[in-house]
């Protein structure tokens, strides 16, 4: 007779899976909620991380105010890396936080295209003809759109290049928009160029614009985690500055 | 939350939604008719083909369907380089070019009833219309649409929700720009990033009295057509 499997069998089966799936959920994992811009280095940190204490992040990047807003309304996280201070910040005082913000990294602006561009005078640049659409990440919600758009005031030229502005919900989204050419050019982190390539760049002056200090916050979510605790301390580590500069950080 | 508070938020979202919904259910009455008519027509291998990629954008995540259409309209590469080089004509980040999407994503609700409802008739009624002398043209507009009035009804009105309801292709290829491409339901996006959880309850708000007043509308018309609402 052909073996038929019975739904004892898999009903068997079924229970199984769901008794391995509810054990690798109890696991302790440390869930790292990331602002876009930190979307490549978090890898890099992950992997140094891991082979120094054998510990996995999860990581989860997005905006910093929609990460934020998932943190308020309970999201699961256990440490929140932002690209500024006010998010975290907001954070502490609603109690989803349990220490003040602590900043690890300062940000660095660049404009950035996929073709080569005179890229010296890019106030000029912006206003030329050649340049039709501009990429910002949404100033309201990133924290490299507010400092995209202060440049551009302390330049002058915000409310001349306005209709060429698209906003990305993200920093991650601007990056998309240059790297695939639908914007002639944008304005992103420095870390998105240490591994796309060929990419072509200039570093905005740190005097147009505030300094983009990120802060880094341990949230409630992780009050019994010994494992987030360490990933929070090792973010602040010596060790964890030295990669943040590699991908065009500066730290304290 | 009250009535007069919603006015004072900036309406501007919605009406940009509804025109995108108008244009887009003109140009698929315009388009969608003819092409539901053709497809009725016998089942060659060709017409299945070209249903079944009709039909897709159903199934499709939008994202899938956003990253082809940000690709396509690229100004950099092919098709969205010719239209720059040729035309002057930018579709990524505008108007326009959300209106070709949704065209395209909203396709399957306008012509899958339509077809169906089509199908669905005698043959001897465009036979006797032919008969007594009228053009294709003419049974089509004059004998085949009124006699699916139900179906043609539902077919526009899904049409319109549903560009209503666009999301992930307007969020991948729209660009967020004011007037322009944000639509109401990015808006309510945005807001909801934003913590703005007023403004986003505002536009939600609306966005669900629209809906509602629509579909039910067609639901309340098609009863009394003794035929099922979704045909």
């Amino acid at each position: 007779m052909i073996n038929i499997i019975s739904p004892i069998k898999i009903k068997l089966c079924i229970t199984v899976i769901c008794l391995f799936a509810m054990l690798h959920a109890s696991a302790q994992t440390v869930k790292v909620a990331a602002a876009a811009n930190l979307q490549t280095v978090i890898i890099a940190l992950q992997k140094d991380f891991k082979m120094r204490t054998g510990i996995d992040i999860e990581p989860v990047s997005g905006s910093s105010g929609k990460l934020v807003a998932q943190i308020s309304n309970g999201a699961p996280y256990d440490v929140f890396l932002s690209a500024d201070m006010d998010f975290p910040e907001k954070l502490y005082k609603d109690g989803s936080a349990t220490d003040k913000p602590e900043v690890y990294a300062l940000g660095s602006l660049i404009i950035c295209s996929n073709k080569q561009l005179a890229f010296n005078n890019w106030q000029q640049l912006l206003q030329s003809k050649s340049v039709k659409k501009i990429a910002i990440a949404n100033p309201a919600i990133a924290p490299y759109g507010k400092a995209a758009e202060e440049a551009l005031t302390k330049a002058g030229i915000l409310h001349k290049i306005k209709s060429k502005a698209v906003y990305g919900e993200s920093i991650s989204q601007v990056n998309t928009y240059i790297t695939t050419g639908v914007v002639e050019v944008g304005f992103t982190t420095q870390s998105l160029v240490k591994e796309t390539q060929p990419l072509y760049w200039k570093a905005i002056d740190t005097k147009m614009y505030a300094p983009i200090q990120q802060g880094i916050v341990l949230l409630t979510h992780a009050k019994d985690n010994i494992q987030a605790q360490k990933f929070y301390q090792y973010i602040l580590s010596p060790v964890a500055k030295r990669i943040f500069k590699q991908y065009g950080y500066k730290t304290l | 939350m009250n009535i007069a508070h919603i006015f004072l938020i900036d309406l501007s979202p919605i009406w940009l939604t509804l025109k995108l919904a108008g244009i887009t259910t003109f140009i698929l009455l315009l388009v969608g008719l003819p092409a539901a008519w053709w497809l009725s027509k016998g089942r060659s291998f060709f017409k299945i083909i070209i249903e079944a990629v009709i039909t897709m954008p159903l199934v499709l995540p939008p994202s899938v369907l956003g990253f082809y259409l940000l690709l396509a309209f690229s100004p950099q590469n092919g098709f969205g380089k010719w239209l720059q080089n040729t035309f002057d004509v930018q579709l990524v980040f505008s108007f326009e070019g959300l209106v070709l999407a949704s065209v395209i994503y909203s396709m399957p609700f306008m012509i899958g009833p339509v077809k169906s409802a089509l199908q669905q008739l005698p043959v001897s009624l465009s036979q006797a219309s032919y008969t007594l002398g009228k053009s294709k043209w003419q049974t089509f507009v004059k004998v085949l649409l009124p006699n699916i009035k139900p179906s043609l009804l539902t077919a526009t009105v899904l049409t319109f929700a549903h560009t209503l309801g666009e999301f992930g292709v307007v969020l991948m290829i729209g660009g967020n720009i004011p007037n322009t491409t944000r639509v109401a339901s990015i808006a309510v996006y945005d807001a909801v990033e934003q913590m703005d959880y007023a403004s986003a309850g505002n536009y939600s708000l609306i966005l669900l009295c629209i809906t509602f007043v629509m579909v039910s509308s067609v639901f309340i018309y098609n009863r009394y057509q003794a035929k099922s609402p979704l045909e």
